[in-house]
């Protein structure tokens, strides 16, 4: 088990693309850091570094005390979850299992007790003599975890091992994940684009973009205090809607004739943002949003409803109750929880406010 | 059920001009050289005899038959040996280098579209005792080379010709083989531990073994058959047989030696042996080879 420390890791390919611009980020032993953003924008290129498959252009990698850059995927005592599994294709479940622990020359007996208990652990003991086409993607994706577990490595890393599975299967997995390392202890790195995932496992969570950390923290936090619109509208689904008002001290002014008490102090124009689940329905009155129901999709336990307010050029997305009847037409009346209101620099999408902002009223 | 029918025949319509082809130059001529093994034809074609198994009787007693037979049997091995390793060699270095870059692939397929017998007049000149620049830097070395008196020398001589015409064409599938293989499962083996030599053998070779499979079945036909064009262009099964193998006596009984009856049924056997051959390495390796 070990700490993982980067310091100013830089990432520029061969043609010359800049895919990470210098990460500082310490991860403590044990945790579950979860690495999240869109398709390009570095996560994979930060693992593979991580595992020692590409160069560290600029800045240190830390596992513990040492200093790993210079040292070969071998010697960094990493295991690694790839999206495709990478399991060998000629060689039975136990092979694939054991294929780290020969390389290390443990000998045949150890070797085999290992594989026999990291089976039990994840359920595996009745496939070790299958070959990975005989099994099912998710046993498959069993076996590669089974392949990181046994060699009780310093660091996981994970990269998007889910997205091949389906939505019931991708559940379960994430839980058991979850279970594992928690039971094991082992540092991890886990890189996903599905928020839900991200949410769910991580400890800590980082928002990244364009090869920048757009904002570290637990998942409560970047819920609660997203530091910019991008990572307002990644973290939360639906995501969640952007407004643009006017705000003068304490007062926001929509352009369809409502105010709104702001949480911080703003001057100008601003972008608010308000998350589905934070416009409750009320009945009429003057304060209230007054809205157009434009389409609904009922989830069951949920009902979204895209609704139309006067002066925005985007439909806003609401979290109804699932037993709430709704009807295209409809005309409803919305009031914004005040105390989770988010503002926005509307050029630049930093957060205007400070940490407090959520508890001052 | 009417279109059923019609696209029950569709098929062999298709298929009818390659099966064509396949009766004419290789059924027909297979089933003459059948028939033409019972038979002893005097050299004038004016008359022939049935003789039973006498041709055959012949063929295994005949001391110069039993040399063809070792001399293929070093010439074979060694050339399919040669030529699969050497290619996976180049292959290998290749993969590095190449990421699907298609026109250094084309390039190196070359050579194989060189035919045999322009292959073999190539190296006979290069070789030449003298007019060649390679004997000629052989000489300056203190090597004596005449492949036309030292059999050792022509052995190696047609031995290199036929690897260096046949390693374009292993080199290609190796290659295609090698790119097939997903990069992430070297990059878990490497994250496992292996070493690029271990990563070869414990990894590349065994996902390459398919590949490596029907190329020996590929090598081992080329060996015995269509190195004849190399043979008889560089060393002409000579000096004194050195380099005369069962495919070359064939031709050599049949064509100079007017022995009709004795070529056929050699020719038989040889058909006989290959096929043997190529079962054999279906039976015991392809069972391996699939994963
Ligand atoms: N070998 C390479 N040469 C040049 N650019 C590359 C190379 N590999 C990746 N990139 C670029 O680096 C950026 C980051 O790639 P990376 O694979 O890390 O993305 P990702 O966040 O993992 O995306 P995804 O979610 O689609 O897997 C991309 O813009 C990609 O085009
Ligand atoms: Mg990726």
């Amino acid at each position: 088990m070990a700490t993982l420390r980067l310091d100013g890791l830089k990432k520029t390919y061969p043609n010359g693309f800049v895919a990470l611009h210098g990460l500082d980020l310490e991860i403590a032993d044990g945790e579950l850091l979860v690495v999240v953003g869109p398709s390009g924008c570095g996560k994979s290129t930060l693992l593979r570094m991580l595992a020692g498959l590409e160069d560290i252009t600029a800045g240190d990698l830390y596992i513990g005390e040492a200093r790993v850059n210079p040292l070969e995927p071998a010697d960094r005592d990493i295991a690694m979850v790839f999206q495709n599994y990478a399991l060998y294709p000629h060689m039975s479940v136990a092979g694939n299992m054991e294929y780290a622990l020969k390389n290390r020359g443990v000998p045949k007996e150890a070797r085999r007790r290992k594989v026999e208990e990291t089976a039990s652990l994840i359920g595996l003991q009745d496939l070790l003599d299958r070959r990975p086409r005989q099994l099912s993607g998710g046993q498959r994706q069993r076996v590669a975890m089974g392949r990181a577990i046994v060699r009780e490595p310093q660091v996981f890393l994970f990269d998007e091992p889910l997205s091949n599975l389906d939505a019931k299967l991708r559940v379960q997995m994430r839980l058991e994940i979850r279970r594992l390392q928690k039971r094991l202890g082992v540092t991890s790195v886990y890189v996903t684009h599905d928020q839900v995932e991200a949410m769910t496992l991580a400890d800590r969570l980082i928002v990244m973009n364009e090869g920048r950390i757009e904002q570290l923290g637990s998942p409560m936090t970047l819920y609660d205090q997203p530091a910019s619109t991008f990572v307002a509208g990644f973290i939360g689904s639906p995501a969640m809607n952007f407004l643009s008002a006017e705000a003068s001290g304490r007062t926001l002014s929509l352009p369809c004739g409502n105010q709104l008490h702001a949480p911080v102090d703003a001057h100008g124009h601003v972008t608010l943002g308000i998350r589905p689940e934070h416009l409750v329905p009320v009945e009429e009155s003057d304060d209230a949003l007054a809205v157009q129901v434009e389409l609904v999709e009922p989830l069951g336990a949920d009902t979204l409803a895209y609704v139309q307010l006067d002066g925005q050029a985007e439909p806003l997305v609401v979290r109804f109750d699932g037993a709430r009847r709704l009807e295209e037409g409809d005309r409803l009346w919305l009031a914004p929880d005040l105390e989770r209101l988010h503002l926005f620099d509307p050029e630049q999408g930093q957060r205007l406010t400070t940490t407090e902002a959520i508890t001052t009223p | 059920m009417a279109t059923f029918q019609r696209h029950r025949l569709t098929p062999w319509i298709l298929l009818a001009p390659q099966l064509a082809v396949i009766a004419v130059f290789f059924f027909w001529p297979a089933a003459q050289a059948i028939v033409q093994a019972f038979y002893i034809e005097d050299p004038f074609g004016l008359g022939h005899e049935f003789v039973w198994f006498e041709n055959f009787a012949r063929i295994f007693t005949s001391f110069e038959y039993l040399r063809a037979l070792g001399v293929t049997a070093l010439f074979s091995v060694s050339v399919a040996v040669g030529a699969m390793s050497l290619a996976l060699l180049l292959a290998v270095q290749a993969d590095r280098v190449i990421h699907g870059a298609h026109s250094y692939k084309t390039l190196l397929i070359w050579p194989y579209a060189v035919a045999p017998a322009v292959a073999g007049v190539l190296w006979m000149f290069m070789f030449d005792p003298n007019l060649g620049l390679l004997s000629a830097g052989l000489e300056n070395l203190g090597i004596g080379w005449n492949h036309r008196v030292n059999g050792g020398q022509a052995m190696l001589l047609v031995i290199l010709a036929s690897i260096w015409k046949q390693m374009s064409y292993n080199f290609v599938f190796f290659l295609a083989g090698l790119q097939s293989i997903p990069k992430s499962l070297l990059e878990a083996a490497a994250i496992d531990g292996a070493g690029p030599w271990r990563r070869f053998w414990t990894v590349t070779f065994p996902l390459l073994s398919p590949t490596s499979f029907f190329l020996l079945v590929m090598n081992s036909v080329y060996v015995f058959f269509e190195t004849f064009g190399t043979i008889d262009a560089t060393t002409g099964g000579g000096p004194g047989g050195a380099t005369r193998t069962l495919v070359y006596k064939v031709y050599e009984d049949g064509f100079e030696g007017y022995d009709l009856g004795s070529s056929a049924a050699q020719s038989v056997i040889l058909l006989i042996l290959v096929g043997l051959l190529t079962l054999l390495q279906f039976r015991y390796i392809e069972r391996k080879v699939q994963y």
